[in-house]
């Protein structure tokens, strides 16, 4: 169990009241999962009910695994699904305790009266930060006050960066949550910088310098950059573009902010302005890779990068070429990128002399290079005598491997030789770790799992002898191979339009994992092995605790001794034998293909047997026995399970391979939270870099947000949370309004209501009609969405669904029904707020819902020509088509839920109220149990098959009880079910073994 | 205003409307501007209660929403004229402004009650489209919106099994190859759906819920 601190505590104590309710906002990395658990805690009682909301599926297990340890076991923290039934629902909530629940099912067992919200003791709002006037949340929480004065509602959140939007972010969230209470917490806080300050990690900074070559490529890129910001803005000069420039351009939300600029006008931007956006994006990425990757994959990336500008989509020559790949900037990326791998020269040059290369003469050596390795006629054979001929060098002639190292790398193998000797000093010294706290594991924390793959692979193959940059020279040459094998099927595709077995763009991105495939087996495996254990590990952390701490990568000569103790089958050999094969003969990229196609069947058989290994109760005897001072974790930053993660390890030495303030921060809180321990943190970051660029913005940013919320909490004017009315008092002054002309109708007291199909919550629109004012009857309806008077009943459409539905037919079937049973059939076009109210946004998505060749008969039967052109969208028509098929169809043009809303108070008025049971039975006349839980899977197969109808659908569910059953009936009693004709069709379909006539 | 119904008093210099292939033009509409973006149909002008007929029994009415800012009367006026006429009734509403919402909100409820139908268009060549596009398709039967009903045992196949998530065309192949008969499939048991390549749990489980759980759970 985690520790708390004195913040922790004054936390705690000012919001553990039942009686309050509050919002919390916390710093990131500052143990908000902590909080949360230990109130829970606090709340665990069968005798009360409390409600854990917008927990994701990973944070609802890990929360139900900190609460286990916390010691609430039974029942614990219980999380309610889709499968579970209604009845098993109301037992649960009936039990009380603490349940986890999703928003969309919360909501209809509310409005079901399912869960009995009265007696709710309290609610736990997760993410705060995503509540929205729109979001099922903010529903959930009126209907909860709607019944319930008394219960609590605890609201946390500890992303404040996103609290930002509108004029007053803030209150927005509290208003919605009805809250009048907010805590912030920044890092800054009195209390916890008083509780942090106390202990300070011994930190080591460690500021490698870029390479040459890499400063270029650096500079280079943000000139890129800038040039296209600018092209964006020349090309939109309407649009509020101040927030646009090059220091929000390196966060990923910048995409968002342009997003936000240009979705009311996004049809209306040209494709221009498109490409302009995802090269910021692609150039954003170019940055981060740049430090991250190898400079062979950086370079393959760059490659794929022209490949797919260069040709487009349908082979031919891109019409819009991203304008930053004309620039000279974006020449020298590509030269020097390519400088950083390999050279190439016709007679044998020393590499740092590359630089009076000429590009043409490159691009010629590179044609020459394909022609002699891969032979663009040449039979397998031929060219593998001809690489045996200079098996001594399975490089190309003239290729000189320059192969510049991260120099993360380099400093990293320093850390750890600093770190060795350091605990070789604790050792001598007679501090055994039995005495101190903490392990000797030393932890490496890279921002992903791609990097961590690489430092392992890295320290795993690291040569220390070997003069400083060179110490990853055998990875590196591996890499190359797998380089040099890709870059033929790069050009072989290109040659003979063989069917590749591998795209270049997926290449550029999981090369890594192409890589892995291709290293050595020994190292494949174990890698593999290693994953699973990270896997079994988290599993068994609970029950293993600290001895768990087996390492992720372990340095080469454990390693060997592993293999052997594990892979006792027949299956190591061969992978032995593999790799053995491969270290001795030259490969060549025949070799490495068939390789390629080898490999993967014998490991995972190999993985089977570790696997298998595993499972067995010598679990122990095969991972207990590292010391964990020969251990290496490498592990890519995650959410608040890292303090976990820190706390079972309980590391000494901690390298930060690259800036994260959260994690920072995990580890002031674990470092303070675990006294008696002395903690060494090496913390990397390259000098003058995007990244510590990023790393100083993204402090200042979480800083900013933190005071303009507190500064906003200053000025702050409270919602008043007013009274919800009960909706008799609008329904009678409606009635008893003059302008009606009155005593003409009854007295109507009921109050306003709508029949909304259950399936519909999905949507925004449920709760803003209750927001409105109306009553929501949740029921499960077969025709239609929404009911609002005996008479109309309404489809909801939103674009994406009103062109798929189209597609698929199910619009006419619908329509169809619904012309059948009301009197009123309405299709709702529902466009989205703050996008374009326009048709026009179709046509661009119907370009790839379905590019061609979909109306081969258009023309009608007595029209000249193409009714519309080729432009024209296709959407419209196929409306048209609807609306002369059902005249009575009305169609609503809404443009967002809003609009809505307004259109449906309006139809509602002075028209009676619809019937619940009624609008249930509607359609389901024939099906018996009309209104129960439904197996749509089930359903929509049996739609599927000939002979059964939309209108017979229900009729056949009433008399069968599964598909299985139908199939197992004979031809008269399908007959029976389905009449004569349907019945024989289906029967015949069932039942034709396709295998004779096909 | 009554009985002139679908086909106006015939007049002797005007064309008979309504029969031909044809779409015929009040002329109060004569300049308005989308009239230029009908293409492929004849147009003719005609002595009618709408504004444009684009077939037999279906007529237009046509409103700019700049207009009706500023004349909101006309759209009434216009409907009251129309009557009981036509049995498909379009407001083809040109949405030119950006204030759109209580417009359009009105006239719904307008239309609503006097059976009329709005198509909404953006652009003149949109709202062209829209009435051309109406009178070639005024005999057409409904078949490219509806359900397609594919003709060979394979196709239909597909689409069912297909329906169950997580099963591919791959899958329909290999499922049809090594068992046969959908009522086979149905009743095949989940170890030897299992040993079948490409089927895994998750699979297994979703084909298993769609045959074999009853469809109504009663909960």
């Amino acid at each position: 169990m985690l520790a708390l601190l004195p913040f922790h505590k004054s936390i705690l104590e000012d919001i553990h009241d039942p009686a309050t309710s509050d919002f919390v906002l916390l710093a990131r990395g500052l143990g908000l999962r902590r909080i949360v658990c230990t109130l829970m805690k606090i709340y665990d009682s069968p005798q009360s009910l409390t409600l854990l909301l917008n927990a994701s599926p990973d944070e609802e297990s890990a929360i139900g695994e900190e609460l286990g340890v916390m010691g609430c076991r039974k029942p614990g923290l219980r999380a309610v699904g889709y499968e579970m039934g209604r009845k098993d629902r109301q037992d649960l909530y009936n039990q009380g305790g603490l349940v986890s629940v999703t928003s969309r099912i919360l909501v209809v067992d509310m409005l079901q009266s399912d869960i009995p919200t009265e007696l709710i003791t309290g609610i736990i709002v997760l993410h705060a930060e995503k509540v929205t006037p729109l979001s099922l949340e903010a529903f959930i929480v009126r209907l909860y006050r709607e019944k319930n004065k008394i219960g609590f509602l605890k609201a946390f959140c500890d992303e404040p960066e996103h609290i930002t939007s509108g004029l007053s972010p803030l209150r927005t969230i509290l208003k919605e949550l009805q809250l009048r209470t907010v805590h912030i917490y920044p890092r800054f806080h009195e209390d916890i910088k008083k509780s942090l300050a106390e202990r300070r990690a011994d930190v080591i900074e460690v500021y490698p310098h870029l390479t040459e070559s890499m400063k270029d490529i650096h500079t280079a890129t943000v000139q890129c950059m800038t040039t296209t910001l600018a092209e964006l803005k020349r090309s939109n000069t309407t649009l509020d573009l101040d927030d646009l420039n090059v220091d929000n351009a390196y966060f990923r939300s910048f995409d968002a902010i342009v997003r936000r600029q240009l979705d009311p006008v996004w049809h209306k931007v040209g494709p221009k302005t498109k490409q302009l956006v995802s090269d910021l994006a692609t150039l954003r990425r170019l940055l981060t890779y740049l430090l991250s990757y190898d400079a062979l994959a950086f370079h393959a990336y760059l490659e794929t990068i022209i490949a797919s500008n260069t040709t487009g989509a349908g082979g031919g020559q891109k019409q819009h070429q991203s304008p930053w790949l004309l620039t000279d900037a974006a020449n020298i990326i590509f030269q020097v990128a390519k400088r950083r791998c390999y050279t190439l020269s016709k007679k044998k040059l020393t590499f740092p002399s590359a630089d009076d290369l000429d590009p043409a003469e490159d691009e010629e050596a590179w044609a020459a290079l394909d022609e002699i390795e891969f032979g663009a006629g040449a039979g397998r054979r031929a060219e593998k005598e001809k690489e045996k001929e200079k098996e001594k060098k399975w490089l190309p002639e003239g290729m000189d491997p320059v192969l510049e190292e991260l120099p993360k790398w380099e400093t990293l193998a320093e850390v750890m030789e600093e770190i060795e000797n350091e605990m070789l000093r604790f050792e001598s010294m007679g501090m055994s770790s039995s005495f101190t706290p903490g392990s000797n594991t030393v932890l490496i924390m890279t921002s992903s799992t791609r990097t961590s793959n690489l430092v392992s692979e890295y320290l795993e193959s690291m040569d220390a002898s070997a003069p400083p940059g060179q110490k990853g020279r055998k990875m590196m040459q591996r890499k190359l191979r797998s380089y040099l094998w890709w870059k033929s099927k790069l050009s072989g595709q290109k040659g003979d339009g063989r069917p590749p077995s591998r795209l270049p763009e997926k290449v550029g991105h999981v090369l890594d994992v192409g890589d892995a495939a291709q290293d050595e087996g020994v190292s494949e495996a174990l890698k593999r092995k290693d994953r699973e254990r990270v896997e079994r590990q988290q599993n068994r952390r609970r029950v293993r605790g600290g001895a768990a701490n087996a390492s992720v990568s372990t340095r080469g000569k454990e390693k060997k001794n592993e293999v052997t103790a594990v892979g006792e089958g027949s299956m190591k050999d061969e992978a032995d034998d593999i790799a053995e094969f491969l270290m001795t003969h030259g490969t060549s990229a025949a070799e490495l293909l068939s390789f390629d196609d080898s490999g993967p069947p014998s490991l995972t058989a190999f993985d089977e047997d570790i696997a298998r290994s595993l499972d067995a109760p010598e679990f122990d005897d095969v991972y207990g026995l590292l010391a964990p001072q020969q251990t290496v974790v490498v592990r890519s930053y995650s959410d608040d399970s890292d303090d976990m993660m820190l706390a079972e390890i309980q590391p000494r030495f901690i390298v930060m391979f690259e800036p994260n303030q959260d994690f920072i921060r995990r580890i002031e809180v674990y470092r303070s939270s675990s006294p008696g321990l002395g903690v060494r943190l090496y913390f990397m970051m390259y000098r003058n870099s995007s990244e510590e660029h990023k790393y100083l913005l993204g402090l200042r940013r979480e800083k900013d947000a933190f005071e303009r919320l507190i500064k906003e909490r200053g000025s702050m004017l409270m919602p008043i949370l007013e009274e919800r009315r009960s909706g008799s008092n609008d329904a009678m002054i409606k009635t008893i309004s003059s302008r009606i002309a009155g005593g003409r109708k009854e007295l109507n007291k009921e109050p306003s209501s709508v029949i909304v199909d259950v399936r519909e919550f999905r949507s925004s629109l449920p709760s803003l009609l209750h927001a409105s004012g109306l009553v929501i009857v949740p029921a499960t309806l077969t025709v239609g969405d929404y009911v609002l008077t005996p008479d109309m009943c309404v489809e909801r459409k939103s674009i994406p669904d009103l062109v798929s539905s189209f597609n698929s037919g199910r619009l006419y079937t619908q329509c169809e029904l619904m012309s059948v049973h009301y009197k009123q059939p309405i299709l709702l076009i529902e466009f989205e707020e703050h996008k374009s109210f326009s048709l026009e946004a179709v046509s661009d998505m119907k370009s790839y819902v379905k590019p061609t060749g979909k109306y081969p008969q258009k023309k009608p039967n007595n029209g000249p020509a193409d009714p519309d052109g080729p432009s024209a969208p296709s959407i419209q028509s196929k409306l048209v088509l609807l609306t002369l098929s059902f005249p009575r169809l009305r169609i609503i043009w809404s443009s967002s839920p809003y609009a809505t809303c307004n259109i449906f108070a309006d139809l509602k008025l002075n028209n009676p109220e619809p019937d619940p049971s009624t609008a249930i039975s509607v359609g389901a006349e024939d099906d018996a149990e009309r209104g129960a839980g439904v197996n749509a899977a089930a359903e929509e197969l049996l739609r599927s098959l000939p002979g059964i109808t939309a209108k017979n659908v229900h009729y056949v569910m009433s008399k069968v009880g599964s598909v299985r059953e139908l199939c197992e009936l004979g031809l008269e009693q399908v007959q029976d079910i389905l009449g004569v004709e349907p019945g024989k069709t289906c029967y015949e379909f069932m039942h034709k073994s396709s295998r004779k006539k096909w | 205003m009554s009985s002139t119904a679908a086909r106006p008093p015939v007049k002797p210099p005007v064309v008979q409307p309504g029969t031909g292939n044809n779409i015929i033009v009040n002329p109060c509409q004569r300049l308005n501007p989308i009239l230029d973006h009908v293409r492929n149909v004849g147009k003719e002008f005609g002595d009618i209660v709408s504004d444009f007929q684009v077939g037999r029994t279906t007529g237009v009415l046509f409103l700019s929403l700049k207009y009706h800012r500023l004349h909101p009367e006309y759209i009434h006026t216009r409907i009251e004229k129309l009557g009981h006429s036509f049995n498909l009734r379009i407001l083809l509403l040109m949405c030119d402004v950006s204030e759109h919402q209580e417009p359009i909100r009105e006239l719904t409820k307008t239309c609503l009650i006097n059976n009329i139908t709005i198509m909404v268009a953006w652009f003149p060549e949109e709202a062209g489209a829209y009435l051309s596009t109406y009178k070639q398709f005024e005999h057409r039967p409904p078949d490219m919106i509806k359900e397609r009903v594919d003709k060979d045992h394979l196709s239909i196949l597909r689409t069912a099994l297909t329906s169950i998530s997580k099963v591919n065309k791959t899958d329909v192949e290999t499922l049809r190859t090594s068992i046969g008969s959908f009522a086979e499939i149905a009743s095949t048991p989940s170890s030897r759906l299992l040993s079948l390549p490409g089927f895994g749990q998750v699979k297994v489980r979703r084909m298993k819920d769609a045959f074999e759980k009853p469809f109504r759970n009663q909960a």
